[in-house]
């Protein structure tokens, strides 16, 4: 492997699309970027995710994130010169009770207000949107729908950043592995990797569900816990519908790509934390029932492969952003919770404002770690797989 | 294709019927509504399981066998045990214990008489194995076995399994790869020497090791006349006696030449080759085309090892290999308890040190499960004798290849 820069105005540890969004937008402002990456780009959550993207959400932070991340998907291609497979099909959340009824009628007001277009469905309307569903099976009362949700190809976007970085100038590291990070005076001095050390005064944890471990390095301590997510993919049949189709009692998620193929995941009872790879039969036999059950049609299409990848998981399941008190330069961007790859566009331009520029911004307070020493914390309860 | 309304079908694999229908699908098919599977899935419960029934795996099934291990199943995709060796028409190489001299297709025969000999191994054609999975004390596999009316659908529970699975044959990226006619040499041997199908009437062979030697005499054997032999390495990189071989029947070889696209309307009907430096770029100017209707490619093979990924084994890349393996210590045990691997699937070699690797791999299973028959002794006779293939300047790569999984292993991670 070649010699490594000795220097950077900015180092990112991570090469996923946080990762990647981040050195190409710094880069563009200038920056002088590294971003080292332990195995390849994209090997991490990012290449593994069912990247759905939607704005439908119970945090009003959230669905502001990602009601601005949608407006930028839908331009990415163009600013970065390169196809990133957005596919806006929508996402249609099954309501299964009344109580969950009212807080979907709360969550589309609130959706509203930020001016989503989206609506509630009756039963009946569920299947003009995605006609090979079974209403009884799923025992759905009821739907919310945002046509503007969608899906983003993860391996299109992440690659375009990583190539629009270099681009600019960034240098992204492969099979390069953070070990260490040293401090001067409470603020970052350098990053020990396999190849070398970097001086620098900025890094950036998008490690993703390895970030704690990386904060570890520097003494603080992120309540991350890692979680073993799994999803599977059929053969390709014709496709017969758009819209992804998730439910959060049920946890399941799942749509047609355009190829045809039908992805989807479910997370499987009692599933512990920790870095468990294999996946399991136990997954397997459970999506299939509730797929079936959501649409016996798709009974006797055949499940080509299966995988697992890791939810980063907070304990109010929102990210956390932002520099830490303890030490100057030590930015995060992790804890996504199982929703990074949505809200990726907003959340690296959060970060490269305040890098940049030092400002900050409502949405940025809110999610800084410090939020997790107050008593009362703002639960994300719109979550699948 | 679409066969009897069921899209995505594999037809190369299914048993013909009488009446049956099969269309040529548009890109892709109706969602199916009809079941492809029996109703019920079967639960079966065994000692050891053998994925793969080359070589390697008929070795393991018979040496588990012979150590009492009560019940053993074996299990491979094909619609015939022996793996590679029943296509190989030519004398074995290696040693005499391991029988050279004898023709593949003939000892194939030979190992599964004696397999049949076995009360305590049951044996499954035509069934594969779909995934894979570890729990606590026992592994489970999901199998599907190929039936005229409809496939059967198998959950096997054991305590121990073998992944025997073999390699894949290597691709090589060129305009034109996509042509019926362009085929892998394995596909070829298999077509010629098992079907008695010859692929065309003149091929042009890409890659001079001992595999595209070997199958471009046979194709000579079938009646098939074969153009030439381009090789990208400055020399030959098979035996002599094969190369010899073939110059004596006039086939030329070309070392430091390659591939550069395939041409014709629907189907190959020619091919360009180029030479290429001694950084392998092509030299402009060197271009010839060929006039052929088949391009055969033995550009060498890759571990099987999808199942053992899936299983949680620890994979690393290595060269020597031919791509990812399995690390394994040497019993053949994988990082995960009680999961086996053996012959090409643990770095690509020959028959000969599969057979010897199955070997070792199924008096460790049998170990584990408490069979011990002078398994110490047998074990150690075995290692000597993987020792003494891999001595000499042609066990060099295998040696390495094995050195360095040797260097991967950090013990077992029981889960
Ligand atoms: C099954 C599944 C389905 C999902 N579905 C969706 C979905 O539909 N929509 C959605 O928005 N999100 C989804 N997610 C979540 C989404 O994938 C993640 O939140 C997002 O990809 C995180 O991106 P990232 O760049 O922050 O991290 P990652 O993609 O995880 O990248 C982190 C990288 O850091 C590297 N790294 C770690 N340690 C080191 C080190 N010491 N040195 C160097 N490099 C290191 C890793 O190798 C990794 O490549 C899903 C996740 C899973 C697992
Ligand atoms: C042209 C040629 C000539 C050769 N000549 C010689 C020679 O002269 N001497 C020599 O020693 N070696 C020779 N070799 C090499 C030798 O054939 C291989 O090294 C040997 O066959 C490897 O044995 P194996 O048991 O590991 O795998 P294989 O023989 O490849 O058997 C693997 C088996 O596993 C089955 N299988 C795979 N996956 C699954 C699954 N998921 N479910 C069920 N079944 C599965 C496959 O159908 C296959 O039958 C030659 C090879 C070739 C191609």
């Amino acid at each position: 492997m070649n010699e490594i820069e000795k220097k950077a105005d900015i180092i990112i540890i991570g090469g996923g699309v946080n990762g990647c969004s981040l050195a190409y937008q710094l880069a563009k402002k200038g920056k002088k970027v590294v971003l080292c990456e332990r195995n390849y780009i994209c090997s991490g959550a990012t290449g593994r995710c069912g990247a759905g993207i939607r704005q439908q959400w119970s945090t009003r932070e959230n669905t502001e994130l990602s009601i601005k991340s949608i407006k930028i998907f839908e331009k990415l291609e163009k600013e970065l010169g390169q196809d990133i497979g957005l596919r806006q099909g929508g996402y249609l959340i099954i309501v299964h009770n009344n109580k969950d009824m009212i807080q979907a009628e709360k969550n589309v007001k609130m959706q509203k207000e930020l001016g989503l277009d989206v609506s509630i469905l009756t039963p009946d309307e569920i299947l003009d949107v995605v006609s090979i569903l079974d209403i009884e099976g799923m025992k759905a009362i009821g739907a919310t729908f945002c046509p503007t949700d969608g899906h983003v190809d993860p391996f299109k976007t992440t690659h375009a950043y990583a190539k629009a970085a270099e681009r600019q100038g960034a240098k992204l590291y492969k099979f390069t592995n953070v070990t260490d990070i040293k401090t001067k005076n409470k603020r970052i001095d350098c990053v020990v990797t396999n190849r070398g050390k970097i001086k620098t005064n900025i890094v950036i944890n998008a490690a993703g569900a390895w970030s704690k471990q990386i904060a570890e390095k520097l003494n603080i301590k992120l309540p991350n816990k890692p979680f073993r997510k799994e999803i599977l993919v059929t053969e390709r049949v014709k496709p017969v519908f758009k819209a992804m189709v998730i439910s959060f009692k049920d946890g399941i998620y799942f749509s047609q790509q355009d190829e045809g193929q039908i992805l989807g995941g479910i997370p499987i009872p009692n599933e512990i934390s920790g870095y468990l790879t294999n996946p399991t039969f136990d997954f397997l036999n459970h999506m299939s029932k509730t797929l079936t059950r959501y649409s016996p049609k798709l009974k006797y299409v055949n499940v080509i492969r299966q995988w697992t990848g890791y939810y980063d998981v907070t304990p109010d399941a929102r990210p956390i952003l932002g520099e830490v008190d303890e030490i100057k330069g030590f930015i995060q961007c992790n804890g996504f919770s199982g929703h990074g790859f949505m809200l990726s566009p907003m959340v690296t331009k959060i970060l490269t404002d305040y890098i940049t520029d030092g400002k900050s911004s409502d949405i940025l307070e809110k999610l800084l770690i410090k939020r997790f020493k107050d008593k009362e914390i703002t639960h994300e309860t719109s979550v699948v797989g | 294709m679409t066969v009897e309304n069921i899209p995505n079908v594999r037809t190369c694999i299914t048993p013909l019927e009488e009446d049956i229908k099969v269309y040529e699908q548009d890109r892709v098919g109706e969602i199916p509504d009809k079941k492809f599977f029996n109703k019920n899935r079967k639960k079966i419960d065994e000692d050891v399981v053998i994925v793969g029934s080359g070589p390697a795996g008929l070795m393991a099934a018979i040496t588990a066998a012979k150590q009492e291990v009560p019940s053993i199943l074996l299990v491979d995709e094909n619609h015939l045990f022996g793996g590679q060796l029943i296509k190989q028409s030519h004398k074995f190489f290696g040693s005499e214990e391991e029988k050279a001299g004898t023709r593949g297709i003939d000892l194939a025969i030979e190992l599964m008489e004696q397999v049949n000999s076995f009360k305590n191994i049951k044996s499954m054609l035509e069934t594969t194995i779909i995934g894979c999975y570890n729990g606590k004390n026992n592994h489970k596999l999901i199998a599907v076995k190929r039936l005229t009316k409809g496939d059967q659908l198998y959950e096997i529970n054991c305590k121990s399994v073998i992944f025997a699975c073999g390699a894949m044959e290597n691709m090589l990226a060129f305009p034109g790869n996509d042509l019926p006619g362009v085929y892998g040499a394995g596909g070829v041997q298999t077509l010629m020497n098992v079907y008695g199908v010859k692929p065309g009437k003149e091929v042009l062979m890409i890659g001079a090791g001992n595999v595209g030697l070997i199958v471009s005499y046979q194709l000579l054997q079938a009646g098939v006349s074969v153009n030439r032999v381009v090789e990208i390495l400055p020399k030959i990189g098979g035996y002599n006696v094969h190369a010899a071989k073939l110059r004596r029947c006039g086939v030329p070889i070309f070392t430091s030449h390659s591939i550069k696209e395939v041409y014709g309307k629907g189907k190959v009907e020619g091919a360009t080759v180029v030479a290429v430096n001694n950084s392998f770029k092509e030299i402009p100017g060197t271009e010839e085309n060929v006039t052929c209707d088949t391009v055969c490619i033995a550009v060498g093979l890759t571990p099987s090892i999808r199942l053992l990924e899936q299983i949680g084994a620890k994979t690393e890349y290595i060269a020597e290999a031919g791509g990812h393996v399995a690390i394994h210590d040497s019993s053949m045990q994988t990082t995960v308890k009680g999961v086996f691997v053996a012959g090409d699937s643990s770095g690509i070699e020959e028959a000969s040190t599969a057979m010897i690797e199955g070997q070792l791999a199924g008096i460790s299973a049998a170990l584990l499960l408490g069979y011990d028959k002078e398994a110490g002794k047998l074990k150690k006779k075995f290692r000597k004798a993987l020792d003494g293939f891999r001595s000499g300047p042609f066990g060099l790569k295998p040696k390495t290849c094995k050195e360095k999984i040797a260097c991967c292993w950090d013990g077992g991670i029981n889960y």
